[in-house]
C-alpha cells in the first residue's frame, strides 16, 4: 500500500520534473536567452548606489536609514528581486493565448496552471545560477558599504520568504498573462503594472521615506511583503517575530492570488472557449 | 457501436465590428457593435468504431469548429455530443486519455528539442506505462520511418518529418479517436502520400477511429469510404464517397483519341457536351446511363478511333461544383 502510494506520487511528480528538466535543455539550447537579462541588471544597481552615494553626502540619516544601511537595502533589496523574478513569463502565456497554442494544452490530461508553472521555473533556473554568482561577486566588491546581518534562523526565513515571493510572481505573471483573453496586446499593462509594483514593493527605496498614509495603505497590498519586509528582516529593523508576520500575511495573499487566477482563468476560458482563437 | 454522437450542435462566434478609418477607431474604444457568426448550425451525425471519416468543406464552413467542440476547445452554443460517452468539453481526464488532436498548423513539439523530449513528457502527461511506451514509439518509428531524425532539433526538421513526429507525440497514448484537422498541409507530394499510407495502415491495424479533414481530394479519395460535406455550417451530405459522385456528377467521361488526320469539333459535338478539344484528343461528358451506349456509336461511326476510356468525373470537380452551386444559390 504505501509502496504504491509512493509510486503514485512519484509518477504524479515526475511530469512536472520532466517538464523542468526540457525547460532547462531549451535554455542551453538558446545559450543566451533569458541569461542575458541577467547581464542587464548590474548596471541598474551601480546607478542607484551611486545617486545614493551622492544624496548621503552631507546627511547623517534619512528617515532612520544611515549611508551604510541605505547602500545595503539598495543591494539586497535588488538582489532578493533578481532571485524571484520571472523575468516576464506573462508574454509566454499571452502568447499561447493569441497563437492558439493552448488548444495543445486544453486537449490533455494536465492543469495548463501547473504546468505554466512548472515551465516558469524551469525556464529561470540557469539564469538563476548565473544572477547568484553575479550578484555575489557584486555583494562581495561592495562589501566594505554593507552591512552583513544574519544568522540560521533568519537565512532559513528569508529563504521562506524568498520562496514565497517568487510563486507569488510567478502567479502575478500568469494573472497578467491571461489578460490576453480579453486584450491582444498585453506589454503596455505588463510595464505599468511592474513600475507600480517595483515602487509598491520597495525596489527603489524604502517604502517609508513615502508620506505616512501612503505606507500604511501600501501594507495592505501584497507588494510590501515580497521585497521590503524581507529587507527590513535581514538589516535586523523589524524583529524575527515581526518577520514571521510578514511571512504570514505574503503566504495569505499567495493564496488569495491563486484564488484569483483560478477565476480569471475561468472567466477567460469562457471567453476564448466562445470566441475561439 | 458509435463512437461519437452529434446532436443538433451549434456554435455562433461573437466578435465586434471594426469600423474603417481613425474616427471610427476612436469611437470603436467607447461603443462596439457585437456581430455573431453563425459557425455550426445544428449538425447532427453518428460515426461507429474504426471508420475513417472524411470532413469536407470550403475554408470557414465550420470543419475545424466542430473538431474543437469534440475536442473540449470549445463550449457550443447549443446541442449536444457524446464521444465515447463523455462530454467532449467537460473536459475530463478520462476521456483526454482517449483521443488526441493533431492541427496541421499547429505543432505541440517543443520546438527548441529533440522530437523525443516532447514524447517523453508525452508519456508523463498520460501515464503511459513504460513497457507500452516503448512498444507504442518502436511501431510508430518503424511505421513512419523517423528513427534517424528523433534527436534532431525539432526547428531543424523538415515540413513532413515534424508532421510525422506530430502525428507520433500524438498517438503514443494509443488514442481510440484521432481528429486530424488539415494533416498533409503543405506538404510535397511524397510528403503527403508518406503521411497518407500511414493514416490508412494505421486506421486499419488499430480501429482507431479518425475524422480527417483535408483540403487534398487525394486524401479523401484515398482514405475515407464515407464523407461528410459541411457547408456554411450545415451539413450538405453525408455518405458514401461512390455515392456522392453518383448523386452530384450523374455523367460519365469519355476520353477519345484519334489517329491519323483527327476529327473536327462539330463531327463529335452531336455525341456529347464536349469538354476538352483538339483534333486528335477529346474529352466527353455524357449522361451516366447513355455511356456505354455513345461509347459504341462512336466506335461504329467512320471516326478514325484510335482508343476510347470510359471514366468516372473527378471527385475533386464534384465536390467543387457543389460548393460553386452553393454559392450560386446564395
Amino acid at each position: 500500500m504505501i509502496n504504491f502510494l509512493n509510486r503514485n506520487i512519484y509518477n504524479g511528480v515526475k511530469k512536472y520534473w520532466i517538464i523542468i528538466n526540457n525547460e532547462i535543455q531549451r535554455q542551453f539550447a538558446y545559450r543566451i536567452g533569458i541569461a542575458a537579462y541577467s547581464f542587464g541588471n548590474i548596471a541598474e544597481v551601480i546607478v542607484m548606489v551611486v545617486l545614493w552615494s551622492i544624496v548621503y553626502r552631507n546627511i547623517e540619516t534619512i528617515h532612520g536609514y544611515t549611508a551604510k544601511e541605505m547602500v545595503s537595502y539598495l543591494v539586497f533589496a535588488w538582489f532578493f528581486s533578481f532571485l524571484t523574478t520571472t523575468y516576464a513569463f506573462e508574454a509566454n502565456i499571452a502568447k499561447d493565448i493569441q497563437t492558439g497554442a493552448l488548444n495543445n494544452m486544453l486537449v490533455k490530461p494536465i492543469s495548463y496552471l501547473r504546468y505554466m508553472a512548472t515551465v516558469a521555473t524551469g525556464r529561470i533556473l540557469i539564469a538563476l545560477l548565473i544572477v547568484l554568482i553575479q550578484d555575489i561577486l557584486i555583494i562581495l566588491l561592495l562589501r566594505g558599504r554593507l552591512i552583513f546581518s544574519a544568522d540560521v534562523s533568519k537565512i532559513v526565513l528569508l529563504l521562506a520568504m524568498l520562496s514565497v515571493t517568487y510563486l507569488f510572481n510567478v502567479l502575478f505573471s500568469i494573472g497578467i498573462g491571461f489578460l490576453a483573453f480579453w486584450t491582444t496586446e498585453i506589454s503596455g499593462i505588463y510595464y505599468a503594472l511592474k513600475v507600480l509594483r517595483n515602487f509598491l514593493s520597495g525596489y527603489y527605496f524604502p517604502i517609508v521615506l513615502l508620506p505616512v498614509a501612503l505606507v500604511k495603505i501600501n501594507l495592505f497590498f501584497p507588494f510590501v511583503y515580497t521585497a521590503y519586509i524581507p529587507v527590513q528582516l535581514y538589516l535586523g529593523k523589524i524583529s524575527f517575530a515581526e518577520g514571521l508576520r510578514g511571512l504570514a500575511i505574503e503566504i495569505l495573499w499567495l493564496v488569495a492570488l491563486y484564488v484569483i487566477i483560478k477565476i480569471v482563468w475561468r472567466f477567460g476560458l469562457k471567453k476564448y472557449e466562445s470566441v475561439g482563437i | 457501436m458509435a463512437i461519437i454522437e452529434i446532436r443538433n450542435l451549434s456554435k455562433t462566434y461573437e466578435y465586434y465590428k471594426k469600423q474603417l478609418g481613425l474616427w471610427a477607431s476612436v469611437r470603436g474604444l467607447f461603443r462596439r457593435e457585437k456581430l455573431y457568426k453563425e459557425a455550426v448550425k445544428e449538425i447532427n451525425f453518428t460515426i461507429d468504431e474504426g471508420e475513417l471519416v472524411g470532413f469536407l468543406g470550403p475554408n470557414g464552413a465550420g470543419k475545424t469548429t466542430t473538431l474543437k467542440m469534440l475536442s473540449g476547445i470549445l463550449y457550443p452554443t447549443s446541442g449536444e455530443a457524446k464521444v465515447l460517452g463523455h462530454i467532449p468539453w467537460k473536459r475530463e481526464p478520462k476521456y483526454q486519455k482517449q483521443f488526441a488532436l493533431v492541427m496541421g498548423q499547429k505543432n505541440q513539439l517543443w520546438w527548441d528539442l529533440p522530437a523525443m523530449e516532447s514524447f517523453i513528457l508525452n508519456k508523463e502527461i498520460y501515464e503511459v506505462s513504460d513497457a507500452d511506451f516503448k512498444k507504442n514509439l518502436d511501431e510508430l518509428v518503424e511505421l513512419l520511418d523517423i528513427k534517424d531524425i528523433l534527436d534532431v532539433q525539432v526547428r531543424k526538421l523538415s515540413l513532413g518529418q515534424r508532421m510525422k513526429c506530430e502525428l507520433v507525440a500524438a498517438l503514443l497514448h494509443k488514442p481510440k479517436v484521432l481528429f486530424l484537422d488539415e494533416p498533409t498541409i503543405g506538404l510535397d507530394v511524397v510528403a503527403q502520400k508518406n503521411i497518407r499510407d500511414f493514416i490508412k495502415q494505421y486506421n486499419q491495424k488499430n480501429k482507431t477511429t479518425i475524422i480527417l479533414t483535408s483540403h487534398y481530394m487525394e486524401d479523401v479519395k484515398e482514405l475515407c469510404k464515407r464523407v461528410i460535406i459541411i457547408e456554411e455550417g450545415k451539413i450538405g451530405y453525408d455518405g458514401d464517397l461512390v455515392s456522392l459522385i453518383e448523386k452530384y456528377a450523374p455523367y460519365k467521361v469519355l476520353k477519345i483519341t484519334f489517329e491519323g488526320e483527327g476529327v473536327k469539333e462539330e463531327d463529335v459535338s452531336n455525341f456529347g457536351e464536349v469538354h476538352q478539344f483538339t483534333p486528335h484528343s477529346i474529352t466527353l461528358r455524357v449522361p451516366r446511363e447513355k455511356a456505354k451506349n455513345v461509347a459504341r456509336d462512336i466506335l461504329s461511326s467512320n471516326l478514325p478511333v484510335d482508343d476510347i476510356l470510359i471514366d468516372e468525373v473527378d471527385i475533386s470537380d464534384v465536390v467543387r461544383k457543389i460548393f460553386s452551386n452553393n454559392q450560386i444559390k446564395k
